[in-house]
């Protein structure tokens, strides 16, 4: 595992989380270059089929990013978002597969400590995980 | 309204297709309004050819082909009824004879409005389980001696010998595993689990449709025979112990990663198992959409990320995202496996991540019309640490 760089795959909502990530930057924050951001309209929007497709195809872990509870810029999305975590977690857990590599986590705009700490948490953890075992199946 | 129904001549099954003439007769007995009146019955049938399947029977004389109590399972009949009952509130009603699995996705399908129940009445009726369709008239016979050609009782037969549902092997895997062998959401039920089958049946009307089926019937009412009552809890004791027993005997050819992609080695991609689902709502499926259409730059990109991709491709996805799609609406019925070309055991896996999956939300699948869904619904003050820490 020598030299191990986890690849995390970032779903991050527009109205929080991406401008959380976005402060983050402008602040000057040191954190791992591991996560690839994408820009989505809401932690909502994030079907499980996105997740599965990063973690099947070889990412080490999945980070979905959403307004905190009651400030969802359309009411009521991220609660949403955190029952389908709750069957995306339950659904794992049956098969005997981690549901650690996934984490779901409520980030302001204004929380760019945040941010770079969840980043560099979730990059120090996979890298005690090592690779995803979906890397080497190629039979998925 | 429920009470006991007197069988007459030792037959229960005639004693059914009596109560299907009086609602679809002209002029029942009672001379009750044509409004009551049911223009036609989806009923289970054989025909004599040796077709089990189910028919929408609409002339009260030809009954006599029509088997209420056939233990064949073709399909799950909910898929049949969103296709017929979508319309709005009209003077034609249909009655639906239905197993427990069946009323339980239609529930799930009226909550998730694919299914308008203004037209029709549900007539649900036990169940202590079903063969499958394909190679009944094949295979039963040899390893039964009372089959459908032989013997032309067989399904009262069926209904008359109790003992053996619980030992016998020969029904579909789904149904020794059930837990439902009564019906949860009906307007009216017919039971015979623990009754004595040659003298009577259990009738139960929960709704005004059902009562308004019962009118001019003769019921002795009153409250559950206990002998029922035990018959039935006998009966889930035996299906939930033996659900417990395959589902450990799953855990050891299932559990992570290495062994679930084994799990699902062979399968074609033939979407058979949500084609046939009932719960399975959408008219496309997002996995037969133009996403899933790539040219050869996108595959030879995607086979770069491993160095080699199978093909098709995406096997694993498309069942795991279809758990995640519809395992809090999921009855366990098992038609996925029956209709599995290459026999990947879907029943027992189903099972298991359905029942924990609807476990996490205190919901189970068709138990009530009243309960929202699990993913439409949410309550501020819940999984608190989710997204916290």
């Amino acid at each position: 595992m020598e030299g191990f760089e986890p690849k995390i795959v970032g779903f991050l909502c527009n109205w929080c989380t991406y401008a959380g990530a976005d402060l983050a930057g402008t602040s000057r924050l040191q954190y791992p270059p591991n996560m690839r951001p994408i820009r989505v309209m809401c932690s909502g929007a994030v079907d499980s089929v996105y997740i599965l497709r990063a973690l099947l195809e070889g990412a080490d872990g999945v980070f979905i990013g959403g307004c905190h509870p009651g400030d969802c810029h359309y009411v009521s999305g991220n609660y949403k978002a955190r029952r389908r975590m709750v069957l995306f977690n339950s659904i794992m857990k049956s098969l005997g597969l981690d549901e650690g590599r996934v984490l779901l986590r409520w980030i302001s705009a204004a929380e760019g400590r945040r941010f770079a700490e969840t980043v560099t948490e979730m990059t120090e953890s996979l890298r005690q995980k090592g690779p995803s075992p979906f890397k080497a199946l190629w039979e998925v | 309204m429920k009470g006991i129904l007197k069988v007459t001549d030792k037959n229960p099954e005639a004693t059914i297709r009596n109560l299907c003439r009086q609602w679809l007769s002209e002029k029942s007995p009672s001379a009750r309004p044509q409004a009551q009146r049911l223009a036609a019955l989806l009923v289970p049938a054989v025909g004599r050819n040796g077709v089990f399947t189910r028919v929408l029977v609409s002339d009260p004389n030809r009954l006599a082909e029509v088997t209420p109590l056939l233990p064949v399972m073709s399909g799950n009949g909910a898929a049949i009824v969103a296709e017929i009952a979508r319309g709005p509130a009209t003077d034609t009603k249909v009655g639906l004879f239905l197993r427990p699995c069946e009323l339980r996705a239609v529930v799930e399908l009226v909550k998730l409005r694919q299914i308008v129940l203004d037209n029709v009445v549900l007539i649900g009726i036990d169940c202590p389980g079903t063969y499958k369709a394909a190679g009944f008239s094949t295979i039963v016979p040899y390893r039964h001696s009372s089959i459908q050609a032989r013997d032309p009782d067989f399904n009262n037969n069926f209904v008359r010998n109790q003992k053996d549902y619980l030992t016998n092997e020969e029904l579909r895997v789904a149904c020794q595993l059930c837990e439902f062998p009564k019906p949860l959401v009906f307007d009216l039920a017919i039971g015979f689990l623990g009754m004595e089958v040659d003298q009577e049946l259990w009738l139960e009307a929960a709704t005004d449709k059902g009562k308004a089926l019962l009118e001019g019937i003769e019921l002795e009412a009153g409250e559950e025979p206990a002998k029922r009552r035990q018959a039935l809890a006998e009966l889930v004791e035996g299906r939930k112990a033996r659900a417990e027993k395959q589902i450990r005997e799953l855990d050891k050819v299932i559990m992570g990663p290495e062994k679930l992609v084994r799990y699902f080695a062979n399968c074609l991609n033939c979407h058979n198992c949500m084609k046939v689902c009932p719960v399975c709502y959408c008219r496309e499926c997002f996995f037969e959409s133009e996403v899933f259409q790539r040219d050869l730059a996108e595959h030879v990109r995607l086979s770069r990320h491993k160095g080699l991709t199978r093909m098709p491709s995406e096997t694993l996805l498309f069942h795991l995202t279809r758990m995640n799609h519809m395992m809090t609406s999921c009855v366990a019925c098992g038609i996925c496996e029956d209709s599995c070309p290459v026999a990947i055991g879907l029943t027992t896996l189903f099972k298991k991540v359905s029942r924990n999956a609807q476990a996490e939300f205190g919901y189970l699948a068709g138990r009530s019309l009243e309960e929202p869904l699990p993913l439409t619904t949410f309550r501020e003050e819940e999984f608190r640490s989710l997204g916290e820490e």
